[in-house]
């Protein structure tokens, strides 16, 4: 069960992956950001040198996107400015992943 | 992106809400950041998310000319930055009285607010807040002066050319533009004066957080002996940037002063470990004296210590 669950779970972080990659390449808006490859150990700032205002707008997209299902205040509530963005995109990423309903899946316990 | 036209202004607007959404009493908070280098990302972090998970309808936006919101070439005169504030409101449709928490100019404008809008407002938060007192001396002029020296200096260009980072890079060339650009700095330095008469009469609850070591500590006992209901904190071994420096008793103060007044307000504790890295030339908005040998005179400046 782990195996087919641990394997569902990639392919759910892949695909939220991308959307978050996608998402952060518009607020950047620049050709560095599209060439640019971002995975779950890319960091806001020392990577993409993100500044915290775009932060903001990247946050907006993803609430936008994912809804009240995934609570990013009480998430964000939790760090100050320099926590944030030292993040790894993985790490949102994450949480994304922890906070969406898990999808039905046959014959599981 | 969350857009609101108010004043025929468009200003990038973010509001937060705990999870399920605010309760219909709960304390609306529009929070207002400073001038020039700043913008609505230091009190989102800092405060809006905090307070927004412990309960309250957080409001937090772009001055224009900052962040996200529209650059106009004229409008940043205070009169001006009050009609975007109550405009917005409008644009929100919030009815009720909101408590207004200023950092800096920002501060200032709040406190003006307050007392040409007294109706809207149900309290004030006033971090650092920048003023001068029908009669007092000249420190906003002063301390702009200082930033409009710095911005226009040469060797700001060739760093901003070679060798800025990014972030820093971005900042600061937002910075330029906007002074070079807009009539903001003519616009600040005509800020009026506040009548010690208007002061004395003011009606609302005002909670005003200084540094020990700011530069316009003098000001916070005027300020605290003019309004009837004021509420001063003074942190000991602190800058101006307060906000940034205390969050973690920031966070802890608001959430007493918005939610729980009744209690007894949260002393101050000094963190010891954290340790507040941003160069000490940027705080002052002074270049060093050569850009390109910084570290070297670093290096220098410390082992003459």
């Amino acid at each position: 069960m782990s195996g087919e669950g641990g394997t569902q779970r990639s392919a759910i972080e892949a695909s939220v992956l991308g959307e978050v990659a996608e998402d952060l390449r518009d607020v950047i808006g620049e050709e560095y950001a599209l060439d640019m490859e971002i995975s779950m150990e890319t960091t806001f700032s020392h990577d993409l040198e993100l500044e915290s205002i775009e932060f903001v707008a990247l946050a907006d997209r993803l609430r936008e996107r994912y809804g009240e299902a995934v609570d990013f205040v009480g998430f964000l509530a939790t760090m100050d400015v320099d926590q944030v963005i030292n993040m790894r995109v993985g790490e949102v990423v994450e949480f994304i992943v922890d906070s969406l309903p898990a999808p039905a899946t046959a014959g599981s316990a | 992106m969350a857009e609101v036209l108010a004043n025929g202004v468009r200003l990038h607007v973010q509001r937060l809400a705990p999870r399920g959404g605010a309760s219909p009493d709960a304390p609306v908070v529009v929070m207002v950041h400073g001038m020039v280098m700043d913008n609505m990302s230091s009190f989102y972090f800092a405060l809006g998310t905090c307070l927004a998970d412990a309960g309250c309808d957080v409001i937090c936006y772009d001055l224009r000319g900052h962040g996200r919101s529209e650059r106009t070439p004229e409008g940043y005169q205070l009169a001006d930055s009050l009609a975007d504030l109550a405009g917005l409101l409008d644009a929100l449709g919030v009815d009720r009285p909101v408590h207004v928490v200023g950092n800096s100019y920002g501060a200032t404008m709040a406190l003006a607010f307050g007392l040409g809008s007294t109706e809207r407002v149900a309290s004030l938060t006033l971090i650092e807040p920048p003023f001068l007192i029908d009669g007092l001396g000249e420190e906003m002029a002063r301390s702009l002066s200082q930033i409009l020296v710095a911005m226009a200096d040469d060797e700001v260009q060739e760093w901003l050319d070679n060798g800025a980072g990014r972030v820093a890079g971005r900042a600061t060339r937002a910075a330029r533009r906007l002074l070079e650009e807009t009539s903001i700095a003519t616009d600040m330095l005509a800020t009026p004066p506040f009548s010690p008469a208007a002061l004395s009469a003011l009606p609302v609850p005002v909670l005003a957080v200084y540094g020990e070591n700011s530069d316009i500590i003098g000001q916070a006992t005027g300020l605290a002996s003019l309004v009837p209901d004021c509420t001063l904190i003074v942190l000991e071994h602190h800058t101006h940037m307060v906000l940034r420096e205390a969050t973690a008793y920031l966070r802890e103060l608001l959430r007493w002063w918005l939610l729980d007044r009744d209690a007894p307000a949260p002393t101050y504790v000094r963190a010891t470990t954290r340790r507040f890295e941003t160069p000490q030339w940027v705080t002052d908005m002074v270049p060093p004296p050569d850009l390109n040998r910084t570290r070297r005179g670093e290096l220098a400046e410390g082992s003459r210590r």
